[in-house]
């Protein structure tokens, strides 16, 4: 139905406007992947590989490492999205409210984390979660807690540690959207719905979280596409330790390919695994995206 | 590179000018030697003593030494270049720690420049010498050595009623004794570990002249008794109560700089972090290592880390390299002494330790003869081979150490290992 | 103390059964106190570093949280061991050329996308979202090998094309159009422009505050950039601010007051970048969102 509206010029336009980016994505997308699917296929180290089959697909069910791998991938993206996409709408919406004192200054607070460098948070993640470090302090100070917590060296902490990390720097990110989604909402909605009684709660669940759903659809899709490749993180906070238990499918790909003997068919399988993933993640979340809405 | 071709053109017109034919040669000769190193104060620092020892006699001969990478940096560009088969931007030589040596040399057949064509391999660190030979040739210049030594407070220890002689000849289980009254006394734990590493459990395999492979390099594990000593040897130190858990270097070498641990048990290079504390001069000494217990072959002597120098056979400097290499790296006794003093760069060149700076006495360590005492031990370290599979078999082992502390079963543990490890190396 | 913020949050639910209504200064005494804690939180860090910063490596080591005087020392060292302008430059060069690359490239095709819908086009789009998914680790050989038959190896090309076309910003512009308005553009035709004059004239004026943030966060993205440019560089002089920085952690005895003095230099560039233009951020991500 698309085609009938665009005439003959426009559609030769839409081609040139979009042209640039085929190309490049051609070249350096189109044939690395195609090369990598080839390579799945193959077995063997370093320069000698073979055709194998589905030998590497085989060799993932047997490989333990592989399993936590994934299971740990799993586990960051069930708790680590949901929370991060709550607390970010939870601050959008307070921070929507005009009557909202210090409102730029909450939202530029909450934003800044993302924009940090790379190493900087790294470094200071580490630093300031080691056991001695200063968040153990300041818990300790408050009598949260009697012991210091092991947060890098007890496999349950660290797994809470980098879904710290991560919260902390990606929930402004995402607020951001929310919070300008937020101002297409018409106020007076809000307002019918005061004096119908409906508590903050209820206006949040039945008129916020509708209205925004098709942000709240793109921003689940880009957290759990980043969740299923989460590397960063794990390779400069915890390198995957302790005991593995914060080894993802993307810092698995990269010990597989640098760290080991290379051995690029299996890692190329295994990074097949995540796109796997995404597809039916990203159709599921379309799917029940679409039931709610009848 | 284009300063270098502006002086190569400028040269030129000077030779065509005066029709001198040995200048041309001369500017033609020139050559770039790049090197890759990653500890500006330590590795690299030595590269640049010995580039500039070897300048003055070699003024056609420009050493670049890059040491702003990170040692997993070069690893990574190393093994893509050599994988994609483009070795333009690889160095002329590259700095590699002995236990993955194997891997390239094996992986990237004729990628690298067997040495031991022309440097004496004889007067090297046997154990260094080993790691780096593959099919009868050695591929290495052996740099720093990683022996190992028992760094320790003696005014702790002191505290806690051991002398230096009590720690001559140490067992592990007199070890972890003496981490109990060292916590008594004084309230110090005795050693900070990390278990995301499996730095010391093979630090003690390899005292006892084990390691993870077989002389065919099928996996040894199940039955290692190197290794499950070293596991059960690892689990009571854990459960004695004398260990300060540590995560990343700055936490771990932060125990022991800021005074909170007794003890440090590392390779030699850390001599350089213990002294960078100088209010705590005359307060550390240095031992052996203890030894396990009940296994056949231990020693209270061992390697932990340590690297070596390689040359590519694809870079252009190849040449002026080795030559390089040769007269400086296996000639130079008094550069040796330099870069022990200046850098902490422990040797394994045999006739170093004949210098002056080998036989001084360190106040430091409460006047010991320090570095003639770790010469002695690196000359007692048994050779082992680090095989292609280490860094395989040591993420299989860091898998189970959080259980093994706990008190899981050490055959459960060995077996849980040997099943991921020979998954890996399928 | 982020996973703490959650629970408080959500007692916000509390209301929904209780049988009282709690009263709205109460309400609003407790956004104050979760906001506050929510800045906090985030900007401790910042705190952190520049405390650091003043320190020697082996305060910071035991988590010292109070302001040293070391500052001058830890900055001498750096400017020692690094040559910063150098490594500055580098970044800063690379990250414009390839924030510039890519706002052009990627927002043409976002526009394509949007304006000129078609059936197989829409096909393309979804293919792209999907190949977004594949993690760079994985890619990262073929594409050396690539460039390296391109004989790019250690040019800034090498560096800043593979990324030039960005599904991500694609899919941000593409977004953001859908809030462009026709009527415009059907004015624009009715004078008799073009499609690229209604492009240059029309819409990039229109849309300055998606750029803006479009800006940022490629900026950021390539400033960061770390894995790529290691292996695709390989001669000290072109070695960008992250990756020389991050070396200096790798060291035996590795000065972390110098260090964080060093990280605060590399974040610098984007936090001012974000405090430019965001006036214009929030603007451009409510474009995006419509």
């Amino acid at each position: 139905m698309a085609n009938a509206r665009l005439g003959r010029t426009e559609h030769i336009a839409g081609w040139t406007f979009i042209a640039p980016a085929l190309v490049l994505l051609g070249i350096f997308m189109l044939y690395p992947i195609l090369w990598s699917l080839w390579m799945s296929f193959q077995v063997g180290k370093g320069m000698n590989f073979s055709f194998g089959g589905f030998a590497n697909i085989i060799r993932l069910t047997k490989d333990p490492v592989f399993i936590r791998a994934l299971v740990n991938t799993l586990t960051f993206l069930v708790v680590q999205v949901p929370i991060m996409i709550g607390l970010a709408l939870l601050a959008a919406v307070a921070l929507n409210d005009p009557k909202l004192r210090f409102r730029g200054f909450f939202r530029t607070a909450i934003f800044l984390p993302c924009v940090t460098s790379l190493i900087a948070y790294s470094t200071l993640f580490k630093s300031m979660f080691a056991t001695d470090g200063i968040v153990n302090k300041m818990l300790m100070g408050l009598w949260i807690i009697q012991e210091p917590i092991h947060w890098l060296q007890d496999p349950f902490w660290a797994k809470i540690l980098i879904i710290i990390a991560i919260t902390w720097r990606w929930t402004g990110y995402n607020m951001v959207f929310y919070l300008a989604a937020l101002q297409n909402v018409d106020r007076s909605i809000y307002e019918a719905a005061r004096i119908d009684g409906a508590s903050g709660w209820h206006r949040f669940w039945y008129i916020t979280v509708p209205m925004l759903k098709p942000v709240i659809l793109f921003t689940t899709i880009i957290s759990t596409i980043g969740t299923l490749q989460l590397f960063d993180e794990v390779n400069n906070i915890t390198q995957g330790g302790p005991s593995d238990s914060t080894l993802t499918l993307s810092l698995y790909i990269y010990n597989l390919t640098f760290k080991f003997m290379p051995s690029f068919g299996y890692s190329a399988t295994v990074s097949w695994v995540i796109v796997l993933l995404v597809a039916v993640l990203s159709f599921a979340q379309f799917v029940i995206a679409r039931d709610r809405s009848k | 590179m284009s300063s270098n071709t502006s002086g190569w053109r400028h040269a030129l017109a000077i030779a065509a000018a005066a029709g001198v034919s040995m200048l041309t040669m001369t500017a033609a000769m020139a050559v770039d030697v790049t090197v890759w190193a990653w500890d500006t104060n330590f590795n690299g620092a030595a590269m640049k003593e010995a580039a500039s020892r070897y300048a003055p006699s070699h003024p056609d001969v420009n050493i670049k030494i890059d040491d702003s990478m990170q040692q997993e940096d070069i690893r990574q560009k190393l093994q893509t270049q050599l994988l994609a088969g483009d070795t333009t931007g690889l160095p002329d030589i590259v700095l590699i720690q002995d236990d993955v040596a194997q891997k390239y040399l094996q992986s990237f057949p004729g990628a690298f420049v067997p040495l031991s064509d022309s440097i004496d391999m004889t007067q090297f660190a046997p154990y260094k010498v080993a790691a780096a030979t593959h099919d009868g040739k050695s591929y290495s210049l052996p740099f720093d050595s990683g022996v190992t030594g028992l760094f320790y407070r003696a005014d702790y220890l002191k505290e806690a009623g051991y002398e230096a002689d009590a720690l001559q000849d140490l067992t592990w289980d007199k070890f972890i004794q003496i981490g109990k009254d060292v916590k008594a006394k004084t309230g110090h734990n005795l050693i900070a570990l990390d278990l995301n590493g499996s730095g010391l459990i093979r630090v003690m395999m390899q005292s006892a002249g084990a390691w993870y492979f077989n002389a065919d390099g099928t996996l040894n594990i199940v039955d290692n008794k190197p290794l499950k000593a070293a596991l059960e040897t690892y689990a009571k130190i854990w459960q004695a109560d004398i260990v300060k858990p540590a995560s990343g270097w700055t936490e771990f070498t932060g125990a022991f700089t800021s005074g909170e641990t007794a003890v440090a048990l590392n390779g030699v290079w850390m001599t350089g972090t213990i002294k960078s504390q100088p209010d705590q001069a005359g307060k550390w000494g240095v031992a052996p290592i203890p030894k396990l217990e009940g296994v056949e072959g231990a020693t209270g002597y061992s390697n932990e880390g340590g690297s070596s120098w390689y040359v590519l056979s694809s870079g252009a400097g190849k040449d002026a390299a080795v030559d390089f290499l040769k007269s400086v790296w296996a000639t130079d006794v008094d550069f040796y002494q330099k870069i022990l003093v200046g850098q902490g760069a422990f040797s394994t060149w045999l006739p170093a330790s004949a210098g002056e700076a080998y036989k001084a006495s360190d106040d430091f360590f409460g006047g010991q003869p320090v570095w003639a005492n770790f010469s002695e031990w690196q000359a007692k370290i048994p050779a082992i081979d680090y095989g292609i599979y280490t860094a395989e078999v040591d993420s299989a082992v860091v898998a189970q150490l959080p259980t093994v502390v706990k008190g899981g079963s050490v055959d459960e543990a060995l077996k849980a290992i040997n099943d991921q490890a020979s998954q890996q190396m399928q | 103390m982020t996973d703490q913020a959650l629970p408080l949050a959500t007692s916000r639910a509390e209301p929904r059964t209780g049988s009282f209504k709690v009263p709205h200064y109460v309400g609003r005494a407790i956004t104050y106190l979760l906001l506050s804690l929510a800045a906090f939180v985030s900007i401790f860090p910042f705190f952190w570093m520049v405390v650091g910063a003043t320190n020697r490596s082996v305060d910071i080591g035991i988590g010292k949280a109070t302001f040293g005087d070391q500052l001058l020392v830890n900055a001498t060292n750096f400017f020692t061991t690094v040559d910063a302008p150098r490594i500055f430059w580098n970044s800063a060069f690379i990250a414009l050329v390839g924030t510039v690359l890519t706002l052009a490239i990627s927002s043409l095709a976002g526009y394509g996308f949007e304006m000129f819908r078609s059936r197989f086009r829409e096909r393309i789009f979804g293919l792209m979202l999907l190949l977004l998914s594949i993690p760079f680790a994985a890619l990262m050989v073929p594409l050396f090998v690539m460039i390296s038959q391109f004989k790019l190896v250690g040019t800034v090309a090498a560096v800043v094309l593979p990324g030039i076309a960005s599904i991500f910003i694609i899919f941000y512009f593409r977004q953001a159009t859908k809030a462009f308005p026709g009527e415009l553009r059907d004015a624009a035709r009715v004078d008799g422009l073009n499609e690229w004059q209604i492009f240059f004239y029309i819409y990039l004026p229109t849309m300055r505050s998606t750029y803006a943030a479009a800006i940022i966060i490629v900026f950021m993205a390539n400033w960061n950039n770390y894995l790529w440019p290691l292996i695709v560089l390989n001669k000290p002089e072109q070695k960008t601010a992250t990756l020389v920085i991050s070396s200096l952690t790798s060291s035996y005895t590795p000065d972390f007051g110098m260090i964080l003095f060093g990280t605060i230099l590399a974040t610098l560039p984007t936090l001012i970048i974000f405090f430019l233009l965001q006036r214009r951020f929030v603007e451009g991500m409510l474009g995006a969102v419509k």
